[in-house]
């Protein structure tokens, strides 16, 4: 019976993990996807540098996917020789931390990629400008789904004492980093103003850079919040 | 696994709910927090000599938001460890 709980909770959890886990890298390459298609047909002879900023946002919108698909590959491929009940249910939380926390980052990617793709569609000469500050708060907004790729780890390998308080624990760990790591689309907004309004003033885009990485800096913090009660619940609570 | 009584239970359900506690908490103020800051590097792009004025401003609304996240890790934290 434990053994038929290990797999069930092992492939529960690699189906959420991916299955969640694509939602936001889907939606953030396709909005790219779309405002680049729109922005050819207004700037047909810019559409090599459409094209490579397409081509490179979307590349970092689909960090968080790859995590995901990571986790559900060594989910389902976890060999059963301490399969407690509480080590499956460890299993399936590293699935719901890795499928809810990459939401968040593929949509907070998205939205920068989305602003940068109307910024050289509307001016092609701000292209350089543009793609640097899409790029600084792409990154910004993927450290969340690092931090849940971390929890996924941390509860895929560690050994946890076989009482009813790890359940717990690992329960909590996986809502607070899912849950919590979706404030990335708050950052993912911050660079879709910047992005849009380098491209508008390039000449600004010193004062712009800092009020970027301000902002941003202050919005990540709620994301470490979740990331120290995980970190906490994994490792000293139990 | 080991015998479990209502002590353990009830430990374990604060530890569930000190982690649905933060991670809700955390979404809120998370997107609060980045519309705030999106708006104002829009307004510092229209009027860059006030960059410090709306800088500042953006920090006290972002300040304000981030109490509320502050409970939801205090009660989380208190959770943990109670």
């Amino acid at each position: 019976m434990d053994l038929t709980i290990f797999k069930i909770c092992a492939f529960l959890g690699a189906g959420i993990s991916i299955g969640f886990g694509a939602i936001g890298s889907g939606l953030g390459e396709g909005m790219i996807a779309m405002q680049a298609s729109k922005n050819l047909g207004r700037q047909p002879g810019a559409s090599g540098k459409l094209l490579r900023t397409m081509v490179i946002s979307q590349a970092v919108c689909e960090t968080p996917a790859i995590f995901a698909l990571v986790i559900a590959f060594l989910l389902l491929f976890k060999s059963p020789e301490n399969a407690t009940l509480v080590q499956s249910i460890a299993l399936l939380g590293a699935g719901i931390t890795m499928g809810l926390g990459a939401i968040g980052s593929g949509i907070g990617s998205g939205l920068p990629g989305v602003s940068a793709s109307n910024s050289i569609g509307r001016n092609p000469a701000t292209t350089n400008t543009t793609i640097i500050l899409m790029i600084i708060s792409q990154t910004i907004a993927q450290t969340s789904s690092i931090f849940a790729l971390t929890i996924a780890l941390t509860m895929y390998s560690k050994v946890f004492p076989n009482t009813i308080v790890s359940i717990g624990a690992i329960i909590g760990a996986a809502i607070s980093m899912g849950a919590g790591a979706t404030a990335a689309i708050g950052v993912g907004t911050v660079g879709k103003f910047a992005a849009d309004a380098v491209g508008r003033h390039p000449q600004d885009s010193t004062v712009l850079t800092r009020t970027l990485l301000i902002g941003a800096a202050v919005t990540e913090t709620v994301v470490i919040y979740a990331l120290v009660i995980a970190i906490l619940l994994v490792f000293v609570a139990v | 696994m080991d015998a479990m009584n209502g002590a353990e239970l009830v430990k374990a359900m604060a530890l569930l709910s000190a982690g649905l506690c933060m991670g809700i908490g955390a979404l809120g103020a998370g997107l609060g927090e980045g519309f705030a800051a999106g708006k104002a590097v829009e307004a510092v792009s229209k009027r860059p000599d006030q960059a410090t004025l709306i800088t500042r401003t953006m920090l006290i609304g972002q300040a304000v938001t981030e109490t509320t996240a502050i409970y939801a890790f205090v009660i989380a934290l208190m959770l943990v460890f109670k």
